[in-house]
């Protein structure tokens, strides 16, 4: 893997250290070292399959929800080992929040979306205050603060995804993990979100998985391109190729590998 | 491998060699203005400003195509890089052109006036380090070929003596008014001629950007003695 000698450690706050994820037998990701740091965009990026969701779901033990899911090797957070014995899981998905592919507002109002999670984790603080902030943050406060105890169900694809923001900054997390988030969107609704995603970078850490080159290019700070290796047997298992300034990889890269992939010359 | 964008990358390639296709001709112009100055033949001074309407409309279409290949495909990586250069290397190639009809508009004003085989062979001279430059850097374009490239700041050194020492051939043409209205006029068209050389070794540092991604400017290698 080659990654740029221009970075240093400063406001690092996830480092993975020969990260290999399993499925049983299966090794999905083959020794990923990878750095996120504080208040950027990360973006994740390559050929279907290659592990992106799943390294994803490495920095929030979302794969611990998942039988016969295995991490081995290193995942800190702000310096420590997020896979120690000692570290609450549930606590680690309240800071590190999830945005997924598919808007999944629950079958509840608008604003007990937002309330959910801060009443589950006994946030002190007004709660009506909580759901305005997070509504506001998501940038949907103006399109629903007329309507907050109708159906979530009844907002549009879009605004359910900010809606799913919302619920997601609700708990006050440090991090925004997201799994193709606009991948269900059209164009507009999905510029909205990137818009959102750049305001939100202000205070907090997110790192977006997409298929999409060209969002990857314009919301991110820095570019992870993964790929799949088939190996014996036809095993594929994803590894990461190239970790730089997004800037660089998509003008520059220095692995033909990523050039081949972002000018389309692969398969 | 195969390539998923092979209709884009065509018409990337079309695009180039339409780019190659107007350095001939920038090529071929150099080597003709420069024949209607030693020669003093203004028809031929004519014709050249006639072909820079063809360069000019080559320029024009090459810049629709490029923006309309812009929008639709948002090319990444090499494609990206070849783009830039491609936007650049059309208009330094127009520019050429441009210097190629300053030359031609000086042979024309000059004609029946008294000349100075002296500066007349330095002209040639020049035209004659120019073109080659022309052709090494469009060369070293197509093959992306770095070494090559980099020898150009090396060839536009001769280019720039000469151009800086036409100043005192104009001098020593003596004082008769007719002789120094026609000296002067040469300075101008050695000064295109320099900006020809010039304009080459700016193909050539696309060249380095286009293979390598780093872009510099190669900056003026030419020494410091000799001015004036
Ligand atoms: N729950 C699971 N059980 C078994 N195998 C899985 C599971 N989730 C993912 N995999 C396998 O792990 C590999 C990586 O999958 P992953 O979903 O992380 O890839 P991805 O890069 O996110 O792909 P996509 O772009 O299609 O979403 C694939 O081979 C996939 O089939
Ligand atoms: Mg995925």
């Amino acid at each position: 893997m080659k990654t740029a000698d221009h970075t240093s450690d400063q406001g690092v706050i996830f480092e993975t250290k020969a990260l290999n994820v399993f499925y049983g037998e299966f090794r999905a990701v083959r020794d990923i070292d990878l750095q996120v740091r504080a208040n950027e965009i990360t973006a994740l990026i390559g050929p279907s399959g290659c592990g992106k969701s799943t390294v994803l779901r490495t920095l929030n033990r979302m794969n611990d929800l998942i039988p016969n899911a295995r991490v081995e090797g290193v995942v800190r957070y702000n310096g420590e080992d997020l896979y120690d014995p000692d570290v609450d899981p549930v606590e680690v998905r309240r800071r590190i929040g999830m945005v997924f592919q598919k808007p999944n507002p629950f079958p509840k109002t608008i604003y007990e979306n937002v309330a959910f999670g801060p009443r589950i984790a006994r946030l002190d603080g007004d709660l009506d205050v909580i759901v305005e902030e997070s509504l506001r943050k998501a940038a949907l406060w103006d399109e629903v603060k007329d309507k907050l105890h109708e159906p979530a169900l009844a907002l549009s694809g879009g605004q359910q995804q900010r809606l799913c923001i919302a619920r997601a900054i609700a708990t006050s997390p440090d991090v925004v993990l997201m799994d193709e988030p606009a991948s269900a969107l059209d164009p507009i609704a999905t510029l909205r979100i990137e818009e959102l995603m750049l305001e939100l970078k202000q205070d907090y850490t997110i790192v977006v998985v997409t298929h999409n080159m060209q969002q990857a290019a314009r919301v991110s700070d820095r570019t992870a391109f993964f790929s799949v290796e088939v190996g014996d047997g036809g095993r594929r298992t994803g590894k990461l190729v190239e970790f730089d300034l997004t800037e660089r990889i998509f003008t520059s890269p220095s692995q033909k590998e990523t050039e081949d992939y972002i000018t389309g010359r692969f398969g | 491998m195969s390539d998923r964008r092979s209709h884009f990358h065509r018409e990337l390639a079309e695009l180039e060699a339409e780019l190659m296709g107007v350095a001939e001709r920038a090529e071929r112009m150099i080597g003709e203005a420069v024949r209607a100055v030693v020669e003093d033949t203004p028809a031929l001074a004519d014709a050249v400003i006639a072909q820079d309407d063809e360069i000019d409309r080559i320029y024009l279409a090459i810049h629709d195509r490029w923006l309309e290949l812009m929008a639709r495909q948002q090319p990444m990586g090499s494609d990206l890089r070849l783009m830039s250069a491609i936007l650049v290397l059309n208009a330094t190639l127009e520019r050429m052109g441009d210097q190629c009809v300053n030359i031609s508009k000086m042979a024309k004003v000059v004609h029946g006036l008294p000349r100075s085989q002296q500066i007349l062979t330095e002209l040639q001279e020049m035209a004659d380090l120019v073109r080659p430059m022309v052709r090494t850097a469009m060369d070293a374009f197509v093959r992306r070929d770095v070494p090559t490239a980099l020898t150009l700041p090396e060839m536009d050194e001769p280019v720039d003596r000469l151009n800086r020492q036409m100043y005192r051939r104009v001098v020593e043409c003596g004082p008769r008014k007719e002789q120094l209205e026609w000296a002067t006029r040469m300075m101008m068209v050695a000064r295109a001629l320099e900006r020809i050389g010039d304009q080459a070794v700016d193909v050539a540092e696309q060249v380095v950007f286009l293979a390598t991604g780093e872009f510099r400017e190669f900056g003026d290698t030419a020494g410091t003695g000799e001015h004036g």
